[in-house]
């Protein structure tokens, strides 16, 4: 395109030497070009090196992975109920037992499963609940503007910095052998996790509130407690819930997972059955899990909308 | 000066303005619908903590106190051997690593076949997102146990679980990035007589690659984190130290650890900043 003569300026109309846009674009272009090259070769030199250590450390080679690959599908092909058209909906027979083929005998555990999904649930609000309420009366604390004075910020911030930052199961592990196995380890982890999450979140809330409520407060001679209850806490709220209600759905997958340690839950089934028997039990735990976080996110998405709906109406 | 005061207000004058302003009072079902919710909530936590017998928290002082000692007495530090632990931790950086950029290159396909725009077939569209559904259905620890019983104890069965729960995640938000682009710009391409490939590289990829950058930098940084645990199950990398030790009743070592993780997700944390800061920031002034 260079060789199309373009000037910029009103080129020509004096004898000076014409100002060639072109070529200066072309130029400043280049050396932009030039200079990003540079980081670009940087970059792309601790990719590669970030790369191959990671192959290296990892042992991720071809042909470890072109051996476990199909040994991936094989064991999808093992969780597979053996089921049989013809048998499918048959009941159990005379002495009671199911007939194998059925979707009863697939899943003979069925009320088991239902329970701990049960109890699974009640842990994640539980859960949800205590961390929430942690997390609101720390929100305040840990806002920029509202804090009453530095070393209550900085300990609000640290302090829920630490409850997100150690992973669930980990404090599950602990809460295990402190208190004993059981859902209450879990109920504690997940709160405590909560607790973290949310603050920040809360306190992000809080620090994007309007300040002129909480002024207002101020100037009819509020205490800081009043002014947080009177002037944020209304401007926060529709927020804060709908923050709390998709903690929620998360925390219905961690405590699905969480008996993992043994902290209660469905997870401790799902452990058992692909640890010890890897049949088609895995499927039909997986299967109810998968309905019942379906479900869940159903129903608080529904709830979410309404009283967001509401509260803006 | 005199204070308007409540005591100066009577009876009669009350009365009167709750006549004329009846909405301007609480009446019972007012006070009833704003403190049902919150008792209902309170006796479900009591009620709940109950069944779940919380009395067990408050017996636990031996155990517990045993836990807490071990944050601060660190014995025999001397043969704690590090090699290991600090090799763990590098596996676990190298999961995540890995496990991420298997996932993003999966997701650049993926999600734009589940991509409105992109896709027009409806069948192959609906497939793939119940495909993506049903991969983030599952938990990212339940797929690295399966892949553990699949491929064997190591980093290999946790890198594919991050991949595989990361195909899940990425491509669901690179489909609704790229739902959400400026048509104008593909029109253009488009409109030069492109070939669909063309189109998608210089028509879409400008528009969401920087999205596409920040939330595969999101995941390094949140699959650094779910892959010091995935060894909890076997998956490779510092939980499997960190499981050991603590099965071992070698508390200050697990406290050591953690200490460690701790660090390194904050520094992963920062790098991921400043890498987000370098390949999008300066594009954004």
């Amino acid at each position: 395109m260079t060789d199309i003569p373009m000037r910029g300026g009103s080129a020509g109309a004096s004898g000076d030497a014409p100002f060639d846009a072109v070529a200066t674009f072309e130029r400043h272009r280049a050396e932009l070009k030039a200079s990003k090259r540079v980081w670009n070769l940087l970059a792309l030199g601790a990719f590669t090196i970030a790369l191959g250590l990671s192959i290296w450390i990892s042992q991720f080679y071809p042909e470890r992975l072109a051996e476990g690959v199909p040994r991936i599908f094989e064991y999808f092909g093992t969780i597979m109920p053996d089921l049989q058209w013809d048998r499918l909906f048959e009941g159990r027979d005379a002495q009671g037992n199911a007939v194998p083929g059925s979707i009863i005998f697939w899943y003979t555990d069925f009320w088991t499963y239902v329970e701990l999904l049960w109890e699974t649930i009640l842990m994640a609000i539980t859960a949800s609940l205590l961390g929430t309420a942690v997390a609101f009366v720390l929100s305040f604390p840990a806002a920029a503007n509202l804090a009453p004075n530095g070393w209550v910020y900085w300990f609000s911030r640290r302090f829920l910095e630490f409850c997100r930052g150690v992973p669930e199961i980990l404090l599950a592990l602990v809460f295990v052998f402190a208190i004993g196995i059981g859902p209450l380890a879990g109920v504690l982890a997940i709160a405590i996790h909560t607790a973290g999450a949310l603050g920040k979140l809360f306190a992000e809330v809080n620090e994007n509130a309007s300040d002129r409520p909480v002024e207002g407060i101020t100037a009819v001679g509020g205490s800081w407690t009043e002014k947080m209850l009177y002037g944020v806490v209304p401007q926060v709220m529709p927020n804060f819930f709908s923050y709390a209600m998709l903690r929620f759905e998360i925390n219905v997958r961690a405590s699905s997972i969480i008996g993992f340690v043994g902290a209660g839950g469905i997870g401790a089934e799902l452990n058992r059955v692909i640890s010890f028997y890897s049949d088609d039990r895995v499927l039909a735990v997986l299967i109810l899990v998968i309905l019942m976080v379906t479900i869940i996110d159903l129903i608080s998405e529904d709830i979410r909308h309404r009283f967001i709906g509401k509260e803006n109406f | 000066m005199r204070m308007a005061s409540i005591d100066t207000v009577d009876d009669g004058q009350i009365a009167a303005v709750r006549a004329t302003h009846p909405g301007a009072f609480r009446t019972g079902r007012d006070g009833l619908r704003k403190w049902a919710p919150w008792v209902i909530a309170i006796a479900y936590v009591i009620g709940s903590l109950i069944y779940f017998d919380v009395h067990l928290l408050f017996q636990a002082s031996e155990r517990a106190l045993r836990l807490l000692r071990a944050m601060v007495v660190w014995e025999d530090m001397a043969n704690w051997q590090y090699a290991n632990i600090y090799k763990g931790i590098a596996q676990t950086l190298a999961m995540a690593f890995l496990g991420t950029l298997l996932g993003t290159i999966g997701s650049l396909f993926v999600g734009f076949l589940a991509a409105k725009n992109v896709m027009p077939i409806r069948v192959v569209r609906q497939m793939v997102r119940r495909f993506l559904d049903i991969l983030r259905g599952i938990d990212q620890l339940v797929w690295g146990l399966v892949f553990v019983r699949a491929v064997g104890l190591g980093p290999l069965a946790g890198v594919l679980a991050i991949f595989i729960s990361d195909l899940g995640t990425l491509s669901k938000l690179y489909s609704e990035a790229i739902e959400n682009i400026d048509r104008k710009q593909v029109e253009g391409v488009r409109a030069t007589g492109a070939g669909p490939f063309a189109v998608i590289r210089y028509g879409y990829l400008p528009q969401v690659l920087p999205v596409f950058i920040s939330q595969s930098l999101y995941f390094w940084e949140s699959n650094t984190r779910s892959a010091t645990i995935l060894g909890i199950v076997g998956a490779g990398g510092i939980g499997m130290i960190l499981i050991e030790r603590f099965r071992a009743q070698l508390y200050d070592q697990v406290f050591f650890v953690v200490l460690n993780v701790l660090v390194i997700i904050f520094a992963i944390d920062w790098l991921s900043k400043r890498i987000r800061l370098w390949a999008i920031g300066e594009k954004s002034h």
